[in-house]
């Protein structure tokens, strides 16, 4: 069983990945546009991460703000609430999108900088739906002589707005909102619904990565 | 007789697991979790053995073993697992990747110094890893209730009893020597070192970042597992995702 060697990759993907997330784009893709959409973002987000004319600061300030810049944290924050989501009082589901946000920015960019110089490469895609992809990369590290195969990365590129947007990556076939769905209703079914107490858990978290 | 030890284990940590458990909630069961309370327990003993008795060790194997003895120990212990891989990859009717297993320990047992190197990656011939859960989960077989194995940590019903028939699979068992239990204990414990090593920081890194640590670990080795059946039947890739 490879639980443990596979998971020992996992959260660095969790960063470059969000970095690649959510971005607008042209409308009516086939498969081959979406790849061509994750490896340009994909891109992008590594180029900020191996950047090392900037200082750290500057890395983590430019990794956020393209983050914000370019993705819909709602979409995703709204989905793993679950089924708790229909009976959110419209604040405490606007007080947890936002918290969330805060959550995912300062969870992966405290590890961003531990794979500098790693790269991702697109090797396929397949249509679920005509709106909805998975596009498939791998992660490809130059000191890697292990003889394991590259850590397969997916994202999940949805088009039914107009758009193109990464509403969800997987490493090693962890699908990362699903994940957080599990562990946010779970939270939620043992404290009574309670989108309040989760908001203040999450905040919490995001203050100790900030923190280091 | 490895085997018959193995699935006795695993067998008292299920019955352990039923026998302390309340009846489930709609939640558990909905969860495939039926035993949740009891695997939580689990989890949280688990974690004071790693805490108190196996991260104290690592950290005294990490000391005396200086990092190219700790790869050349990892190889080994890795090539030692490739006749279990082998036997589920011809289980699974995965002959090509059978082949690759059968040259990988050929090389690295004999040119590889019983496996302390790895030519055979130089030789980039691709490395992978099987076990009698995927093989059953390849068959068909569901994975069952989640279940937090004593030591062992997260498993489900379908490969705590794969974990016991791997040890009958392993050809290795089946060779009669006098000295075979402390090889044994010798060859687990080094491989809890091993795994506890490389795992040290993501372990901590899911511990940090989890509303649920039990819950986020649960998922992860669900979705793992699935996928490494996925792996071998590709064909039920896109199955499994919700829409949003």
């Amino acid at each position: 069983m490879r639980f443990q060697p596979i998971l020992r990759r996992a959260f660095l993907v969790m960063a470059v990945g969000v970095a690649a997330s959510f971005v607008a784009g042209a409308p009516a893709f086939a498969a081959s546009p979406a790849e061509d959409y994750v490896q340009n973002n994909i891109n992008k987000g590594l180029d900020i991460l191996n950047n090392k004319q900037i200082s750290t600061d500057q890395r983590r300030s430019q990794f956020e703000g393209f983050l914000l810049g370019l993705t819909d944290m709602k979409r995703i924050a709204d989905f793993t609430l679950g089924q708790y989501r229909r009976t959110a009082s419209p604040a405490d589901l606007a007080a947890f999108e936002g918290a969330f946000q805060n959550y995912a920015t300062a969870v992966y960019q405290s590890y961003f900088s531990k794979y500098a110089g790693q790269s991702m490469k697109v090797t396929g895609s397949q249509a679920r739906t005509p709106d909805d992809f998975i596009v498939v990369t791998q992660l490809i590290d130059p000191n890697d002589h292990s003889g394991q195969q590259p850590l397969e990365v997916d994202f999940r590129v949805r088009t039914d707005t107009g758009k193109p947007v990464v509403v969800d990556f997987s490493v090693a076939g962890i699908w990362l909102a699903l994940n957080e769905r599990d562990q946010f209703t779970s939270f939620l079914g043992q404290n009574n619904g309670n989108i309040p107490m989760l908001v203040s858990h999450l905040a919490e978290l995001a203050k100790q990565f900030r923190n280091g | 007789m490895g085997f018959w030890r193995a699935l006795t284990f695993v067998w008292c940590g299920l019955c352990l697991t039923a026998c302390a458990s309340a009846p489930p909630t709609p939640e558990m069961i909905a969860n495939n979790d039926p035993y949740e309370p009891t695997n939580r327990e689990m989890l949280q003993l688990n974690g004071k053995i790693d805490r108190y008795f196996v991260v104290p060790t690592v950290a005294v194997y990490f000391v005396l073993v200086p990092d190219p003895g700790r790869r050349a120990v990892h190889r080994f212990l890795e090539n030692l697992s490739l006749p279990t891989t082998f036997v589920n990859d011809i289980l699974e009717g995965q002959l090509k990747r059978g082949g690759q297993t059968a040259a990988r320990f050929a090389i690295n047992t004999t040119i590889g110094f019983g496996g302390f190197l790895d030519p055979a990656s130089h030789m980039k011939i691709p490395d992978h890893g099987e076990d009698f859960g995927v093989t059953l989960g390849v068959w068909g077989v569901g994975e069952g209730p989640y279940l937090v194995l004593p030591f062992l940590g997260p498993s489900n019903a379908r490969d705590a009893f794969g974990l016991a028939a791997d040890v009958g699979l392993d050809p290795t068992n089946q060779i009669p020597f006098k000295q075979h239990i402390w090889w044994d204990a010798g060859r687990y414990y080094f491989t809890v070192l091993d795994l506890r090593g490389q795992t040290f920081q993501t372990v901590q890194t899911i511990q940090r970042s989890s509303i649920d640590y039990y819950t986020a670990l649960r998922g992860f080795y669900r979705q793992l597992r699935a996928n490494a059946v996925r792996t071998v039947r590709p064909d039920k890739k896109l199955q499994d995702l919700p829409d949003f």
